[in-house]
């Protein structure tokens, strides 16, 4: 194996973790940022001349690693699938963790584990690239793993922090319950494919469309109940609404962290994962349908509630999640490219805003509360512009990148007929106007108006040291120009050969073509909502500052209930958690606990206990014992035999 | 009918004198009946044409095996009385297992026919005109190279563990060794001191 | 009448250069002056590397008038047992010395142990197949024997030999019944007429059956077991170590080779055997060893519930079955390998010490053996993603695959109580509270090498299988094509 840079790409960032988690101790801090951050570059730079290659020479290719398992029917080899759709990935995940890496050697410059946690980013990072380059379902399912078990690590990296801990503990069992989907799926994708590989299930996923698989008794369409099983793990990581409420507590870890992990590459694995199994997807329409509405909700709820919260990391958490809830009803409507094009974007712009609002609150001394925050943009003048271009490119203000794709999930979706797609335009239209609004609600708060914060804290406050602000430099570039820049190859005129056969769609059925057809009226619906929303913020936070009281006031269930997050993890709660405590005291008072237990667990362990003590007995030490035990089963056998062979 | 006659015989007295061996209370006794076995058996194999076989089990088993045990039996003070204590307890269950193997050993006698590839694949026919050793002798260095090798790699091992497991030197027996005796130079070990009166001479 | 053939030779290379090495080594080391135990060991792991490679790069064919058979299989079964050999002769080493028993003997039984290993794994007839027996047993008595001064290894030497006299004895009865049905001794020919009507006569079942058991005595699997806890309580450490790898992997792979050659078809009769056995092994593994409290004894009942598991293959009795069985071994060689490393290290104060409470406290004192001890009792617990994981999988597939499920079934169930006890060790050394300080630190290299190598390969068997499932696969089409 030669060195390709396929393999500089997915395996650098492998090296470099190796390095900094093995001997991180040994060479020091600085030696390991510098190793990790090299390494990154290496990656990084070997992506975008895949890029370059891949996607606009049109030359997709797959590297051969090794074959993994080959054990009868079951033939899984290692191979990196640099098609069109992965080497978008991967040049995405790559920037936006070089970035990442460097801005957090400023970043974490005074925590005591430098080198553990650039070992952890880097092996994040490795993982997501295994995830996106995966060449059969097996590797992803490792990847996906992989990713899943970095995050942990990672959000609960300080770990003296209690909160850190239960929330890394929740991100993991959420996504385990994700995960569980995902491993059904890819079992009765290998009942019914007899193979892992995307290779063969592309290749006859048309012939299965009209398959069914018996599943609890009834006859499931099997291509539905494959995409619904695998939707269900895309719901787990990309955090759609139910099994969204680790994404907010995640933002616990290090805001780094919440960088990577939540804007650019652990929650958009989801949109991939679909993306990329676009032929089974599209024969699947019910669940697609599912996938739409799903994604409309989320995109609305998660906006209404980022326009209560005040921590400036969870407003951009939901601000996340909404933008996701946009992949995926783009995917529910067939316009996988612009669900790939908005990825895109928003990995530059969230990244921008994340660490933006990593050096608010760096400059604060660890303050995230908006309330406490207020009149900064004096003080930190660069950080205040890149948080601006970050909500420009966010809110979809024309010309800024997230303008591009959010206008275009927005048109296809209107192209799309059917009551579902449109319900789905409706609340992304609300979410749009809602979205601009938290935005500059959260600028407003956090930099202009009378400082809240106590004299000590504003006197300290100061501009990030370079290490830090280059990447937001980087960032925004990517923010600012990523979409006009893209546009024409993501959705443009230039899409069919930019993606060649990497995504999926049913013959006559383009949406991103019936999108150029649409009223223009419905066309400037999301600009002109997204101006709209600034202006209104701006009255509200700027020009009459009493107003937003009196409405909380007005209003004060509905506040509540979008204060409270919709009561989603008290219905959590409520639901699994208080039920199995009152079911155990019934079942335990009633006396119906003796039999459980004399039958269950202490039963068992008690027969066992005493089969061991029974067992153990039998070993006399006495030869001549040992010696009879040897002949009664060779006379057991010998008997059974003749009276078997006589029948 | 002779043939029969003898064969006969010598199972008889050899099945008998091996009952004896586990039978009989006193140990040397158990040891001649053991005697008496193995030259029955021996009778038996000379019938059978395999001289060369029954001369070994004379020489080896009853030369050498049988009178080994014999001094064992005699050396040691076994109290084969005390031992066969237990035999009552133990005589209903092994018994019955005993004689529940012995039945189904017969049954699958009954069921015994010679294998109609026994002629073909025997493995080396006997030769004409040549004796039951020379025959031997043939094959066992040629055909056979093998596991006579074998056999002898394994009572190499043999030799080895017995050894190992009884060879002890004790560090405090002095033994004699004659070329160190002989190589033994005055000069070496004999030290000529003066001593000054008062003090202690340091060894 | 065949006369010598070179051609034999060569086949047979391995097995005639490891004879006339060991030889060799014996003489020097009896002729040398000084008892130099050092010298003598690490020469007789440079002829145990000299002899892998010559198996490596091997002739593959038969010899000696086809009482000798070298193919895929013994290929590969052959270079686990001489692996296995290589790394306890490594872990002996300090081991012997410090407790006064490192005799010059002890390096020359193992090969010896070792040549008799490889002919069992090449016997192609019942002579060469007793003889490759009996050359591998003999050593392993002796060295449990070998503290002769400790009256537990003299008990354990005996009650070994006693007892695989009996069985050796079982094993001779058997094969005359089989030789007088048949006629025959070649593994080649027995397949052949064992294929007709021969297989139903009651006197070739039996003959099976004996053999079966004494080749069941050998993996130590019920009821043939019960020498083991006492051999591996009372043999020095390093002895068990290689009671617990080499001979286990030579005598699965003899089963296997009798099995599915000569008497593949009697299937139908030996599968219900290998069924009975499978299962009764992996209850008493799983029940008997949760009330032990010396660790020796617990990897005794350990071993034969592996050794029930790895039946579970057999009693598949297909390619699947034979290659599961394979990559068993394989993995099982490795983590017994580790763990007895670990057992090896157990020392407090200058003595060792082997009970399972001694462990307490390992998790704060030296927290890397306790992770690679934890790593190893988590795999033979068989918990994703480490390799016992995939050495139960394979097997059990094998058995679902031949429609074995309830054998299938009671290997998962029991395989969740063995679970306890596995984790019971991982529980005593993280969290229970020791009563004194905790080990010495070993300074074995040796000891340590072999146990960070076999840790490395539990924990990495996942990323690259291939290798050993490529070769386990081609070795099982040796023996089902």
């Amino acid at each position: 194996m030669h060195l390709q840079l396929e393999t500089v790409a997915v395996f650098a960032p492998l090296l470099g973790g190796a390095i900094a988690g093995l001997f991180g101790k040994k060479i020091g801090d600085k030696a390991a940022n510098f190793v990790t951050c090299t390494l990154m570059l290496a990656s990084a730079g070997s992506a975008i001349a895949l890029f370059y290659d891949i996607l606009l020479k049109h030359d997709p290719r797959t590297v051969q690693l090794f074959t993994w398992i080959s054990s009868g029917a079951l033939n899984v080899s290692w191979a990196l699938r640099f098609d069109q759709l992965a080497t978008v990935m991967v040049a995405v995940v790559t920037v936006v963790s070089t970035c990442v890496h460097f801005y957090s050697i400023g970043y974490m410059a005074h925590d005591k584990a430098r080198a553990r946690f650039t070992a952890y980013l880097s092996l994040f990072t490795f993982a997501m690239l295994m995830l996106v380059t995966a060449d059969n379902l097996v590797q992803l399912f490792f990847g996906w793993e992989g990713v899943g078990l970095m995050s942990y690590l990672l959000i609960g990296f300080w770990n003296e922090k209690e909160s850190a801990n239960s929330a890394a503990i929740k991100a993991f069992v959420m996504n385990r319950i994700g995960d569980f989907g995902l491993a059904l799926g890819l079992m009765a994708t290998f009942f019914l494919f007899h193979s892992l590989d995307f290779k063969d299930i592309f290749a006859h996923a048309a012939e299965m469309q009209n398959a069914t698989i018996m599943f609890l008794g009834h006859g499931f369409g099997a291509l539905n109940l494959i995409c619904a099983l695998l939707f269900v793990g895309a719901m787990g990581k990309s955090a759609q609404l139910g099994l969204h409420t680790w994404l907010p507590d995640a933002m616990e870890g290090p805001t780094p962290v919440s960088a990577l992990i939540h804007a650019a590459t652990m929650v958009t694995a989801g949109v991939f994962m679909v993306a990329r199994m676009s032929p089974l997807y599209e024969y699947a329409v019910d669940v697609r349908m599912f996938i739409t509405i799903m994604g409309g909700l989320t995109a609305f709820i998660a906006a209404t509630i980022a326009i209560t919260q005040f921590d400036i990391k969870r407003v951009i958490a939901y601000s996340t999640m909404s933008q996701l809830g946009y992949m995926f009803f783009a995917l529910g409507v067939s316009a996988y490219s612009a669900a790939i094009f908005h990825l895109f974007t928003h990995a530059f712009f969230k990244a921008l805003l994340f660490l933006g609002s990593g050096s608010v609150i760096h400059a604060m001394g660890g303050e995230q509360d908006m309330r406490k925050m207020g009149g900064l943009y004096k003080k930190i003048p660069h950080t205040y512009v890149m948080m601006w271009i970050g909500s420009l490119a966010l809110a979809g203000i024309p010309l800024f990148a997230g303008y591009y794709s959010k206008d275009m999930i927005l048109e296809a979706d209107f192209a799309r007929m059917g009551h579902v797609a449109h319900f789905a335009w409706v609340l992304g239209v609300a979410a749009a106007f809602l979205t601009a609004f938290y935005s500059w609600r959260l600028i407003f708060m956090t930099f202009h108006g009378k400082p809240r914060a106590d004299k000590h804290t504003m006197d300290h406050v100061h501009e990030s040291p370079p290490v830090m602000l280059v990447p937001l430099y980087v960032l925004a570039t990517g923010a600012t120009f990523g979409g006009w820049a893209f546009r024409k190859f993501f959705v443009g005129r230039m899409r069919f050969k930019f993606w060649g056969k990497s995504l999926f769609v049913l013959k006559g059925d383009n949406v991103i073509s019936m999108a150029e057809h649409i009223p223009s009226w419905a066309g400037h619906a999301p600009a002109v909502v997204g101006v709209t929303g600034i202006l209104v913020a701006f009255w509200l936070y700027m020009k009459a500052t009493k107003v937003p009281g009196k409405i909380v006031k007005a209003f004060k269930p509905v506040h509540s209930l979008l204060f409270n997050k919709w009561y989603f993890d008290e219905i959590y709660h409520a639901l699994g958690v208080v039920p199995a405590f009152v079911v155990g005291r019934i079942l335990w008072k009633t006396g119906d606990g003796k039999i459980i237990d004399g039958l269950g667990p202490d039963g068992v362990a008690r027969v066992v206990a005493k089969g061991s003590r029974e067992t153990s007995k039998v070993e006399t030490g006495y030869v001549y014992h040992y010696a009879f035990a040897m002949l009664l089963g060779v006379v057991a056998f010998i008997t059974a035999y003749i009276f078997c062979v006589q029948r | 009918m002779i043939e029969a006659i003898f064969f006969y015989l010598f199972s008889a007295i050899l099945v008998l004198s091996a009952l004896m061996v586990i039978t009989a209370k006193n140990p040397v006794h158990a040891v001649l009946f053991l005697i008496l076995a193995f030259f029955n058996a021996a009778a038996l194999f000379v019938m059978l044409g395999a001289e060369f076989i029954a001369m070994t089990l004379v020489i080896v088993y009853v030369g050498a095996v049988a009178v080994l045990f014999l001094f064992v039996v005699m050396m040691l003070d076994i109290n084969f009385a005390a031992l066969r204590k237990g035999m009552k307890k133990h005589l209903p269950v092994g018994g019955a297992v005993g004689l529940l193997l012995l039945g189904e050993l017969l049954w699958i006698y009954k069921s015994w026919t010679p294998s109609m590839f026994a002629e073909q694949s025997a493995a080396s026919p006997m030769p004409e005109g040549v004796t039951n050793t020379h025959a031997l002798g043939q094959v066992l260095y040629t055909q056979y190279l093998y596991p006579f090798e074998t056999a002898g790699l394994i009572l190499l091992v043999a030799m080895i563990g017995a050894i190992t497991l009884t060879l002890r030197r004790r560090g405090d027996v002095r033994r004699q060794n004659v070329s160190d005796q002989v190589a033994r130079n005055p000069k070496d070990v004999i030290k000529v001191v003066k001593v000054a009166s008062g003090a202690g001479v340091e060894l | 009448m065949t006369a010598f053939d070179f051609h034999d030779m060569i086949v047979a290379l391995p097995e005639v250069k490891l004879a006339a090495m060991s030889l060799a080594l014996l003489l020097l080391a009896v002729v040398s002056k000084k008892e130099n135990y050092r010298l003598v060991a690490w020469l007789a792991v440079a002829v145990l590397a000299v002899t892998g490679a010559l198996v490596a790069c091997g002739t593959h064919g038969t010899a000696f008038g086809d009482m000798f058979v070298s193919d895929a299989f013994s290929t590969y079964m052959k270079l686990v047992v001489v692996t296995g050999s290589a790394a306890s002769l490594i872990m002996a080493t300090r081991y012997l010395e410090h407790e006064k028993a490192s005799r010059i003997e002890y390096p020359v039984l193992i090969l010896f142990a070792t040549l008799g290993m490889m002919l069992m794994i090449s016997a192609n007839s019942l002579i060469s197949l007793y003889m490759g027996l009996e050359l591998q047993s003999l050593p392993l008595y002796v060295l449990a024997a070998i503290r002769r001064d400790s009256v537990r290894s003299t008990e354990a030497g005996l009650k070994y030999f006693v007892l695989g006299a009996l069985s050796s004895g079982l094993f001779l009865y058997g094969a005359s019944l089989v030789y007088g049905f048949t006629g025959s001794v070649d593994f080649t020919q027995m397949a052949g007429i064992l294929q007709g009507h021969a297989s139903t006569l009651p006197g070739i079942v039996t003959g099976m059956v004996l053999v079966l058991a004494a080749l069941a005595f050998k993996i130590s699997a019920v009821p043939f077991h019960m020498w083991a806890p006492d051999v591996y309580e009372g043999a020095p450490t390093p002895v068990t170590a290689f009671f617990a790898i080499a001979p286990k992997v030579a005598a699965i792979a003899l089963l296997t080779r009798v099995l599915t050659g000569p008497f593949w078809g009697m299937m139908q009769e030996w599968q219900q055997v290998i069924v009975v056995i499978s299962m009764a092994s992996m209850l008493l593994g799983g029940v008997a060893a949760v009330a032990q409290t010396n660790i020796k004894r617990l990897l005794a009942y350990s071993s034969i519930g592996h050794m029930g598991y790895a039946l579970v293959g057999l009693a598949a009795a297909s390619a699947a079955g034979v290659q599961a069985v394979i990559v068993y071994m394989t993995i099982y060689a490795v983590m017994s390998a580790g763990a007895f490393a670990v057992v090896l290290m157990m020392k407090k104060d200058g003595r060792m010490v082997e009970d399972i409470s001694d462990l307490a406290g390992l998790g704060k004192a030296q927290p890397l053996l306790a992770f690679a001890m934890s790593v190893l009792m988590f795999s033979m617990a068989g918990i994703p993603p480490l390799a016992g994981f995939f050495g139960k999988l394979f097997v059990f597939q094998a058995a679902v695959a031949e429609g074995l499920y309830t054998l299938a079934l009671v290997g998962v169930l029991t395989s969740v109580v063995a679970a306890f006890y596995y984790i019971r060790i991982v529980k005593v050394m993280y969290f229970d509270e020791p009563k004194k300080a905790g080990f010495d630190a070993t300074e074995d290299r040796g000891l340590k090498f072999v146990l960070a190598l076999s840790t490395f390969a539990v924990m990495f068997f996942i990323v690259m299988p291939a290798p050993v499932l490529a070769s386990a696969h081609a070795a099982a089409l040796a023996l089902i094509p």
